[in-house]
């Protein structure tokens, strides 16, 4: 697929630092915003509130100017203990946040940087501390450890053993992956040390992952803490906001009414938990660019900027006329510029063209496969059905275009690997079009005419109950052949149809499709960046760049007197492929 | 069928590797708990029974010269048997018999509130994640405050709330206490009419998580070529989103069901405190509290081998429900 917009690329390290950056937006600054003031308020609070410890003769009392929060049963400040206990869970949570993270990153990082028996062994280790219980186990351990000695960095150094286990998989899986990318393969290569290949090359790329790791570690350690204070079990000596809800609980607080007791303390913990949380989701947006907020625009639904045209002559099946497709966004990219283009019936048109000049948009543009921020401006797309006459694709209603996809107009994407749905079997994903398009097909009848398809395109019937991982890259794009032939559509488009296969499954497949053009007589538009390969097959070939047609003409034309200086260097810049192996391309049922 | 077989091993492994962990732990801590808790037996007014001193001694460490690798085997071997000794907050009942009554309470508590969570948190992000950038985008920070909440504030807070000050749900307990446990339909009413605030704990605060791990893959999902496929392919939306999108989608949260379960069984131990729930929960916390430490080590083990055994069911389902690891190995 073509990828225009450039914040879909993966992140490089070249790209720096300015990429991890994270996005303003509501969210981050509300999470922020909860994140200092919490912090602000465990760090200077103490300073400012009395002594929390002061036992009074009021007890219970509700809020009132001189206790803004109240006063617990023996008539403690619950502000002043809130401001000590926020300090106190927050010194556990990042005490446990920093040991966590550290441990999850040696055994993730380095265990899958290093590979082999240390990989295996630091992976199972991760995995068998992950499914171990983690709270069952910090309670026996605290149970046996006497309360003298249960201190802060006792219980931080439990819940940082028992909690780093998740994110050593999760730091595991992505640095297997970008231990393969070609930047950090080139750094080994070049002999560099193992410390300086994770430090300059892996660290920062998961930077971003890291951060996020640290956030939930955080959070976990402070829930965890609080629901081990909670219980008692928690350091000793020690006042945080598990503890406070521990003496609460103690203290009949529920029963007594006395919510200004046990509401805060649970508060600042969900306040926090939620700031860290909504800051997280920021950091996911850096990981994984496709969660980020998606605008939908008003009025993004197709609108028509033209009538469409009348098509030109009678064996004209698919007309695009003046055809623009924009990347809306804040500097607005127009993919397709004004392409008109007339697909004959039974032809086949190529379409050619590097990739990025917008053949793979305007492919989609057709049956309005496009998907926001990508909106069609200006122009028509019209199709001379046999029955039904002209239809105009760009005003059918969503049940109409749905209806017509695949019946009329069916398309073979490029990478095959990835365009047949990995959970279902081969028969489920060629019967689900004809259970939906022919509802009165019997289920004998579906059977067998996607049998019958298989065997068409060469593929061995018994491979329906398959899946898609156990046939090769070949086979699955002979399945996608017949798929878009099992409604014997008028027109097919093929988007790179054979780009990812070896040259000699390449032409097995090519002499497959005109074959079967030859037999059922459908229309081709070929998408490729393959113009040799076009000079062979097409009928008529146009040229893209930069999203406008330069050349448009019959194939022979373009072969010989190409008109425009770009088609002369794509022509020169290849050697001649034509003459005898054109033969042996078209041999295969030329009419 | 390699597969099975691999995470078979995998879960003995991790089983072998939490008895041993229970094994050490206690040897390796300071104080000598044999001696607490056969100073307890004698306060109940029970003999010093030699059995029962070595069913401590093997769980939890002896000062005697017996080779520690020949109390390992014979600690393995009182597990296997389920002999764990007596237990001292609850004397004179064996252990084992104490976690017997517990472990049903805390089975179907958690068991029914995880199925619940799950199948709420997972429709409810696909949908979310499907209908992106519509109002439903809302949800997802809504119910990110949610798991940020601790379990046993939401808790408390539903207590105050539908029991004390409403009125609509007992405070505590698992059933009406003149009720006699048994299978009648009086029993049975009262104990799931106790287990609504308890379970709404549970699925309250862990359907956040659910929802946003199904919605972020969703949104991955929806951007494969294999749902722009089914798209060309004229299907209708439902069956899009649920076949092409949607069953994609699940296989990372199933894949990550171990780690949400770990935080569901914490949760769970300290909502039962909040609710005097009679269930494990609450009999670990009374071991705890009265230096028990026979039941704890039991209740420790069991709790263990529980979520092991529902992990194992859980990577089971992601072999028949992704075709891939049957044949990938």
């Amino acid at each position: 697929m073509t990828n225009l917009s450039p914040e879909l690329l993966e992140p490089r390290p070249s790209a720096g630092w300015r990429n991890l950056a994270p996005r303003w937006s509501p969210k981050l600054a509300v999470g922020s915003a909860l994140i200092l003031t919490i912090t602000l308020f465990g760090l200077v609070g103490p300073l400012l509130v009395g002594d929390p410890d002061r036992i009074d003769n009021i007890g219970l009392t509700a809020p009132s100017g001189g206790h803004l929060l109240g006063t617990t049963q023996t008539g403690q400040d619950v502000l002043a203990q809130i401001a000590y206990a926020t300090r106190g869970s927050l010194y556990i949570g990042v005490l446990v946040g920093v040991m966590a993270t550290f441990l999850s990153a040696l055994f993730g990082i380095v265990g899958a940087y290093i590979g082999g028996v240390v990989d295996e062994a630091f992976s199972l280790f991760s995995n068998v501390m992950l499914v171990i219980p983690g709270l069952p186990l910090v309670i026996v351990i605290s149970a046996f450890v006497p309360p003298e000695q249960r201190g802060s960095w006792t219980i931080a150094l439990v819940l940082a053993i028992t909690g780093w286990a998740a994110s050593a998989r999760v730091l595991r899986a992505q640095t297997l992956s970008l231990r393969g990318r070609d930047y950090v393969l080139a750094a080994r290569v070049a002999g560099e040390r193992t410390w300086r290949v994770i430090g300059v090359e892996i660290l920062p790329n998961l930077l971003p992952l890291l951060a996020s790791q640290f956030v939930f570690a955080v959070i976990a350690a402070i829930l965890s803490e609080a629901g081990l204070s909670f219980l008692g079990l928690g350091a000793s000596s020690s006042s945080t906001l598990g503890t406070m809800l521990y003496y609460a609980q103690n203290g009949f607080a529920l029963q007594r009414g006395a919510w200004w007791w046990f509401v805060p303390p649970g508060l600042i913990i969900a306040l926090f938990g939620c700031g860290l949380a909504l800051v997280n989701f920021s950091i996911d947006e850096i990981i994984n660019p496709k969660l980020r907020d998606l605008r939908r625009r008003v009025g993004a639904v197709t609108r028509r900027a033209t009538d469409p045209a009348p098509s030109p002559g009678d064996d004209a099946v698919l007309t695009l006329t003046g055809l623009s497709v924009t990347y809306q966004g804040e500097r607005p990219v127009r993919a397709v510029r004004e392409v008109s283009l007339t697909l004959r019936r039974g032809e086949i048109l190529g379409l050619a063209g590097e990739s990025g000049c917008g053949k793979t948009t305007l492919a989609y543009a057709v049956n309005r496969l496009y998907r926001p921020p990508a909106e069609v401006t200006a122009g028509s797309v019209t199709f001379r059905d046999r029955v039904d006459g002209d239809l105009d694709i760009l005003a059918l209603t969503p049940e109409e275009l749905r209806a017509f996809r695949w019946s009329k107009l069916s398309m073979v994407f490029q990478g095959a690997m990835n365009a047949l749905n990995p959970v279902l079997t081969i028969r489920r994903q060629l019967e689900d079009v004809l259970t939906t398009h022919r509802p009165a097909m019997s289920r004998k009848a579906r059977r067998a005419r996607c049998a019958e398809l298989l065997a068409l395109v060469g593929v061995d019937p018994r491979r329906l109950r398959s899946y898609p991982h156990e046939l090769s890259g070949g086979m699955r794009q002979r399945v996608m052949i017949a798929m878009a032939l099992l409604l014997e559509p008028q027109v097919v488009i093929m988007d790179e149809p054979t780009t990812a296969l070896d040259v000699v499954v390449q032409r097995g497949i090519l002499r497959e499709i005109m074959r079967l053009r030859g037999e059922l007589g459908f229309a081709v538009l070929f998408i490729t960046h393959d113009l040799p390969l076009l000079l062979e097959v097409a009928d008529r070939i146009a040229i893209m760049l930069d999203g406008q047609i330069v050349e448009y003409g019959s194939a022979e034309q373009v072969r010989d007197q190409p008109r425009h200086a770009y088609t002369r260097r794509l022509l020169d810049s290849f050697p001649s492929l034509t003459g005898e192996r054109g033969a042996f391309v078209r041999s295969g049922g030329a009419p | 069928m390699r597969y099975y077989l691999r995470k078979l091993a995998f879960y003995l492994v991790a089983l072998w590797a939490a008895v041993t962990l229970n094994f050490f732990i206690p040897r390796m801590m300071p104080g000598d708990p044999v001696d607490i808790l056969m100073a307890k037996l004698q306060q109940r007014g029970s003999g010093v029974d030699p059995s029962a001193r070595r069913a401590y001694e093997l769980l939890l460490g002896t000062d005697s010269d017996e080779p520690l690798f020949r109390q390992y085997l014979s600690y393995l071997g009182n597990l296997v048997r389920g002999d764990f000794g007596i237990s001292v907050s609850d004397f004179p009942t064996p252990v084992s018999t104490v976690i017997a009554t517990s472990l049903p309470w805390t089975v179907a508590l958690v068991g029914i509130a995880t199925v619940l969570a799950v199948l709420f948190g997972i429709t409810l992000g696909v949908f979310v994640g499907w209908r992106r950038g519509t109002w439903l985008d809302s949800l997802v920070p809504a119910t990110t405050v949610l798991s940020a909440v601790p379990y046993f504030w939401l808790a408390l807070i539903l207590v105050a709330v539908l029991g004390s000050a409403l009125g609509w749900f007992p405070l505590l307990g698992g059933y009406d206490v003149v009720l006699t446990p048994g299978w009648n339909a009086d029993f049975l009413g009262s104990a799931l009419y106790h287990g609504v605030l308890p379970a709404l704990t549970i699925v309250v605060s862990s359907v956040g998580g659910w929802l946003l791990g199904t919605r972020n893959m969703m949104v991955s999902a929806m951007a494969e070529d294999y749902v722009l496929t089914a798209r060309a392919k004229g299907l209708r939306e439902g069956r899009v989103m649920i076949w092409y999108a949607a069953r994609n989608a699940v296989l990372p949260s199933v894949a990550g069901f171990a780690i949400s379960l770990g935080f569901v069984v914490a949760g769970s131990i300290v909502t039962e405190q909040v609710f005097a729930y009679p269930g494990i929960g609450s009999k670990l916390l009374q071991a705890v509290q009265n230096n028990d430490y026979a039941l704890m080590q039991a209740i420790f083990l069991v709790i263990t081998v529980a979520v092991l055994a529902a992990n194992l069911a859980v990577d089971l389902l992601y072999g028949i429900i992704d075709p891939r690891t049957r044949t990938g190995g």
